[in-house]
C-alpha cells in the first residue's frame, strides 16, 4: 500500500478567510410534532413540551455562555400558542427561521403553500420575516420553492447532496444540512448512540471538515426523546461548542448571514468547487 | 499468512430511489443520492489513489451513464468495472426474457462507455432469481458476488454457474449495514474491524463492500480514512488486496475454491 496522504480537497473561501464556518441550527419541535400526528401533548406525548419548558432556555443560555448566534427553525404552530420562548430567542439576536406549521412529514398537496403562508405570518410577527426554511420532514414538492420565493426567502436548508453551499439557476441559495453526521436525532433515536459518543463523532466531522470544505451545519433539537434538549446531551453540544470555539479562525455565523455572505458574491456559489 | 482482500464499491447515486419516484420529485433526504454525482464518487477515487488501493466498481448501468467520465477514470485508475444491474431492478421478480434482456442491456452499456465486457455481477437490490446465474454464464459471466452463504469463494455450478465463481459479501463487512442504522462512525468501524480480523482468520478471504453516498456510505471526509484503516488492518493480518476478476481467475486456474456443498441445496 501506498502513502498515507490525505485526498486532496479545495478550499473554499470563507469570511476573513475562516477556517470554517459554523451554523449551529436549533430545531425547536415542541408539541406541533405531536399535534400534527393528532396526538394531544400529555404524558408520554410530552416530549415536544419539553423543548418549551426547558430545553430552548438551556440553549439560549448556552450559546449566550458562548457568544454565538444561532438560527431557530420554529414550527407556525409553537410559536402561536407558547409565543413566549420565541419572543425570547429573538431578542437574544438569533434568528428565526421557517420549519412547518405542525413538523407536517407528509405530502402537503396543494395546501402547503397556505401553510407555508400561515406559519411565515406567525413568525414575521416576532420581529422580522425569516428568510430561511428547513423542510421538518427532510422532503419537499414542486410547490415549496416557488412559495418561499413569493414569500421573500433567500435560502433552503433541506438538502443533502452536497458539503457546501450552492446556488440554484434562479438565485436561491441552498445551505445543505448534515443529517448524517450532525445532528443529534438520527444518532440517539436510530443509531442507540450515548451522548459521549455523538460528541465524539461531531468533533470528528469538524475535524474532517476544517481547512478542507469548512462548512458544519449543525442540528440539534431541545425537546427529550431523540433530542439534545435534556442535560447529559445538551452537555455534550455544550463541550462541542467549545471545542469549536477554541480552534483557531472558526467563524460562528446564523443561516441567515451565511445566505446573504454568498449571495453578496452569487456566481461563486453556482459551482464553488470549480 | 497468507489472504486476499477485495475492496468492492456499489457505485449508488439516485438510483435506489429513482426505481420508485420520478427523479424530478426526489428532493432532500430522497436524494442523498445525488451526493453521489456532486462530489461522493469523486471522493472515493481519489482516497483510493492516494491510498494506492485496487477496487472492483459494481456500476448500474443507468449511474454509469450518469457518470462516463468517471467510469473511464475507473478504468485509468487500475480499478476494475462490473455489472450491478440496469437501474436497480428486484431480478427476484423478473420474468426469464425480461431478466436476460436486462442483464444483457446493462452488459452492453457497461462495455459501450468502458470498452470492456464485464466479467462480474453483484445483483443490484442482492436478490436473484434462479435463472440470473444461467444468464450471466451464457454472457460469459466468470463470478457473481451477491450471496451471504460462506466465508470463502465457492463455485456456482451448483446454481447453473458452470465455470462460475461466487465472491461472497459480509454484510458485517458493508458499510451501508451500519450506517443505515444510523450508529456513529467509531462504532461502525469497531463493527467492521471485529468481523475483517475473524474472517481473514478463517480462510484468508474478506470482501470489504463501500458506497460513495454521504447517507448510506463513505463518501464523507470524515469517513474516508475507514477505508485505509481497514485494508491496512487486514495487510496486517497477511491479506493483499486484489481485484474481484483478476482473483476469480485465478482460483479457477488453480482449482482451490471450497467445495462445501450449499446447504440449501
Amino acid at each position: 500500500m501506498a502513502s498515507h496522504t490525505k485526498p486532496p480537497d479545495q478550499r473554499i473561501e470563507w469570511p476573513d478567510q475562516a477556517r470554517a464556518v459554523v451554523c449551529v441550527t436549533i430545531h425547536v419541535d415542541g408539541p406541533a410534532v405531536e399535534a400534527g400526528r393528532s396526538q394531544n401533548a400529555l404524558g408520554i406525548h410530552s416530549r415536544g413540551n419539553y423543548a418549551l419548558r426547558r430545553g430552548i432556555r438551556r440553549y439560549l443560555d448556552m450559546l449566550d455562555r458562548h457568544g454565538v448566534k444561532a438560527t431557530f427553525f420554529c414550527c407556525g404552530y409553537d410559536a402561536e400558542h407558547w409565543p413566549e420562548p420565541f419572543h425570547e430567542i429573538h431578542q437574544a439576536g438569533h434568528e428565526i427561521a421557517a420549519h412547518g406549521y405542525q413538523h407536517e412529514g407528509f405530502d402537503l398537496g396543494e395546501r402547503e403553500p397556505e401553510l407555508l403562508e400561515k406559519t411565515h405570518r406567525i413568525l414575521a410577527a416576532f420581529g422580522s420575516p425569516p428568510v430561511g426554511w428547513c423542510s421538518p420532514s427532510g422532503r419537499k414538492s414542486r410547490l415549496t420553492l416557488p412559495t418561499l420565493r413569493r414569500l421573500g426567502y433567500i435560502y433552503d436548508a433541506s438538502e443533502k447532496d452536497e458539503d457546501i453551499p450552492y446556488l440554484l439557476e434562479d438565485g436561491f441559495m441552498i445551505l445543505p444540512n448534515n443529517t448524517v453526521s450532525l445532528d443529534d436525532f438520527p444518532m440517539y433515536f436510530t443509531g442507540g448512540a450515548s451522548a459521549a459518543e455523538v460528541e465524539r463523532n461531531f468533533v470528528q466531522e469538524f475535524d474532517a471538515a476544517l481547512d478542507r470544505d469548512g462548512y458544519v451545519h449543525l442540528t440539534v433539537h431541545p425537546r427529550a426523546g431523540g433530542g439534545s434538549g435534556t442535560p447529559a446531551r445538551a452537555a455534550a453540544v455544550d463541550r462541542f461548542l467549545a471545542y469549536a470555539k477554541a480552534t483557531s479562525r472558526v467563524r460562528f455565523m446564523t443561516c441567515r448571514e451565511l445566505a446573504e455572505y454568498c449571495l453578496s458574491d452569487a456566481a461563486r456559489w453556482r459551482d464553488a468547487r470549480s | 499468512m497468507n489472504g486476499t482482500l477485495l475492496i468492492t464499491v456499489n457505485v449508488h447515486g439516485i438510483g435506489p430511489e429513482a426505481a420508485s419516484m420520478p427523479e424530478a420529485e426526489l428532493f432532500g433526504r430522497d436524494a442523498h443520492g445525488r451526493y453521489t454525482y456532486r462530489i461522493g464518487l469523486a471522493r472515493v477515487l481519489d482516497a483510493l489513489r492516494a491510498y494506492g488501493l485496487p477496487a472492483t466498481f459494481f456500476w448500474p448501468a443507468m449511474e454509469a451513464e450518469k457518470l462516463p467520465r468517471l467510469v473511464d477514470r475507473c478504468l485509468r485508475d487500475g480499478h476494475e468495472i462490473a455489472s450491478h444491474g440496469r437501474a436497480f431492478e428486484d431480478h427476484a421478480q423478473l420474468a426469464p426474457d425480461e431478466e436476460a434482456s436486462l442483464i444483457g442491456e446493462a452488459h452492453e452499456v457497461l462495455r459501450r462507455l468502458s470498452g470492456v465486457a464485464p466479467r462480474g455481477f453483484r445483483a443490484p437490490t442482492g436478490t436473484l432469481s434462479q435463472n440470473t446465474i444461467p444468464i450471466l454464464q451464457a454472457l460469459g459471466y466468470r463470478y457473481d458476488s451477491s450471496f451471504l452463504d460462506d466465508d470463502s469463494p465457492y463455485p456456482l455450478t451448483a446454481h447453473g454457474g458452470d465455470g462460475m465463481i461466487e465472491l461472497p459479501i459480509s454484510e458485517a463487512l458493508t458499510d451501508a449495514t451500519h450506517f443505515r442504522r444510523r450508529v456513529t462512525q467509531d462504532r461502525a468501524e469497531e463493527l467492521m474491524r471485529e468481523e475483517l480480523s475473524a474472517l481473514l482468520a478463517v480462510d484468508g478471504y474478506a470482501c470489504l463492500t463501500f458506497h460513495p453516498r454521504a447517507d448510506i456510505g463513505v463518501g464523507r471526509a470524515a469517513r474516508l480514512p475507514l477505508i485505509e484503516r481497514l485494508a491496512r488492518l487486514a495487510e496486517e493480518q497477511g491479506a493483499r488486496p486484489a481485484l474481484c476478476g483478476r482473483f476469480a481467475e485465478q482460483i479457477h486456474i488453480a482449482g482451490t475454491a471450497n467445495t462445501i456443498e450449499n446447504a440449501g441445496d
